[in-house]
């Protein structure tokens, strides 16, 4: 039986790692494309999290229903989901959970489909834990009412969502804890 | 499943001993801990094969993070050779083929400690697990841990400040030798484990990403790379490590190496003398290395 890449232990692990980097690092672009064998980012993220214990929103049709048996993940509710799995060039319409203040770990993951990682017509500054001062981030594709929303999602630390961005091949994130300025138009 | 394994010859195992619905579990939480920089994230903790207390909570983590190109290092108490760090580094090189171990802090992309922080300064390629009896810093002051979680919560740190106030006051300092309740991010306090004072500020702005693991309570933690770590201290009474000066304020050299900048162990000989030698063994071989160099060049 032939095994996609992307349902392999060995590169779950992997995957696993970058995103460790990921989050430990954010607005850091990390490069997973070589591992995952031409099955998209987000896909192959889902794949290393998921399985039977997990609730999982998919509000804008991003996972193919062929996948649904195999991720094992409950579906669910946009707010009460613990994995939202979203794409960036829809507006946000929906309120994923945010967590309590006893537990914010509750506050969802919400992955994001962009267009393109490195490169694109947003431009943000970011600072915060894992930014030793500031770092750049350039994306295209992503709405930009997903910034404002984020926005007041994380207003209240411990509250909050982390955000995992991703296009093809790489992945970067934004947990909580990440300041975000919008520092370039269009361009 | 959603994660096939592959099949090893001669090992009955998968790699990693843990199956890989109990490292998805961790890995999960692992992702919130460094979300939520200093919230101890509650966690499915597996039993393993070794009694709760010996480093369970550490092994989930690094078992869970491992891949077959990692070096690793353990450490028990900064020595790679007493017995918890040996059965532990067995343990993991028998679950997890293909995988070295090092004792060199310069080679290792992974190291798994109990109560040390290695004094070379880390590199951005690390991951520092640490092996955590007792996660929570409040439990000396509530014993309800949904009390606490609100604590936690709102940051409402005033009662431990007030126990450290009551040292003070008894003692004219704070009498926390490890353990040392340090806030994370200006938000959550942490139990950074059992590491000496000494190690403290290395939390701070770290290059690397250190991670907390507790197996018995079920709770995992992380600090991320340069993130603010702050020892809980008072403006009058300042946050302080271990003082190795000895009677006529010179500061004590390990007898070992000579180095007078590293954390010192104190060794009691039967005659009621006391000698110090380093607490981590690869910086005391790397320091006896350098000075037999120097000794060795032509003057």
């Amino acid at each position: 039986m032939k095994v996609e890449n992307i349902w392999r232990a060995d590169v779950q692990q992997r995957v696993f790692r970058e995103l460790v980097e990921a989050f430990s690092r954010p607005g850091a672009i990390r490069e997973i494309g070589d591992c995952i064998d031409g099955a998209v980012a987000q896909r192959a993220v889902l794949a290393t999290l998921m399985d039977g214990e997990m609730t999982l929103a998919d509000p804008h049709g991003q996972i193919a229903p062929a996948d649904w048996p195999l991720l094992q993940a409950k579906p669910s509710a946009n707010e009460h989901a613990r994995y939202v799995a979203a794409s960036g060039g829809r507006a946000p319409d929906f309120q994923p959970a945010l967590g309590s203040l006893e537990s914010p770990e509750f506050g969802a993951t919400v992955l994001i489909e962009v267009d393109r990682l490195g490169q694109g017509e947003t431009s943000l500054e970011l600072a915060g834990p894992g930014i030793n001062g500031q770092r750049q981030l350039r994306l295209a594709g992503l709405h930009p009412d997903w910034l404002t929303r984020r926005a007041d999602w994380v207003g209240s630390f411990p509250l909050g969502v982390d955000v995992l961005l991703s296009d093809t091949r790489r992945i970067v994130a934004l947990p909580r804890t990440t300041q975000i300025h919008i520092s370039g138009g269009v361009r | 499943m959603n994660a096939f394994s592959h099949a090893q010859s001669g090992n009955a195992y998968n790699f990693g001993f843990l199956d890989e619905y109990a490292k998805k579990e961790v890995r999960r939480a692992i992702l919130k801990a460094i979300a939520i920089p200093g919230y101890q994230v509650p966690y499915a903790s597996r039993e393993m094969p070794m009694g709760r207390g010996f480093g369970t909570g550490g092994l989930q983590l690094t078992l869970s993070l491992i891949g077959p190109e990692e070096i690793l290092k353990v450490i028990d108490q900064g020595s790679d050779d007493s017995v918890n760090a040996v059965n532990l580094r067995h343990f993991i090189e028998m679950t997890c083929p293909g995988v070295s171990t090092t004792t060199k802090t310069t080679e290792c992309t992974l190291i798994q400690s109990r109560h040390r922080i290695p004094e070379l300064p880390l590199t951005s390629n690390q991951i520092v697990v640490l092996q955590v009896p007792y996660p929570d810093p409040l439990v000396v002051v509530e014993p309800s841990e949904d009390k606490r979680k609100t604590m936690h919560g709102e940051a409402d740190y005033s009662r431990l400040l007030v126990k450290l106030y009551e040292d003070i006051v008894k003692f004219d300092e704070i009498t926390i030798s490890h353990r040392y309740p340090t806030r994370i991010n200006g938000h959550y306090v942490i139990d950074p484990s059992p590491i000496p004072r000494w190690d403290v500020p290395k939390l701070n702005a770290s290059a690397a990403l250190i991670l907390f693991g507790a197996g018995r309570e079920k709770k995992i933690y992380a600090v991320p790379p340069h993130t603010k770590a702050e020892p809980l201290a008072f403006s009058d009474v300042p946050f302080r490590v271990e003082d190795f000066r000895d009677e006529h304020g010179h500061r004590r050299a390990c007898t070992r190496c000579g180095c007078t900048d590293s954390f010192l162990d104190e060794f009691a000989a039967d005659s009621g003398s006391k000698t110090y030698q380093c607490s981590d063994s690869d910086w005391c071989d790397e320091q006896m290395l350098l000075a037999r160099q120097t000794e060795g060049e032509p003057a």
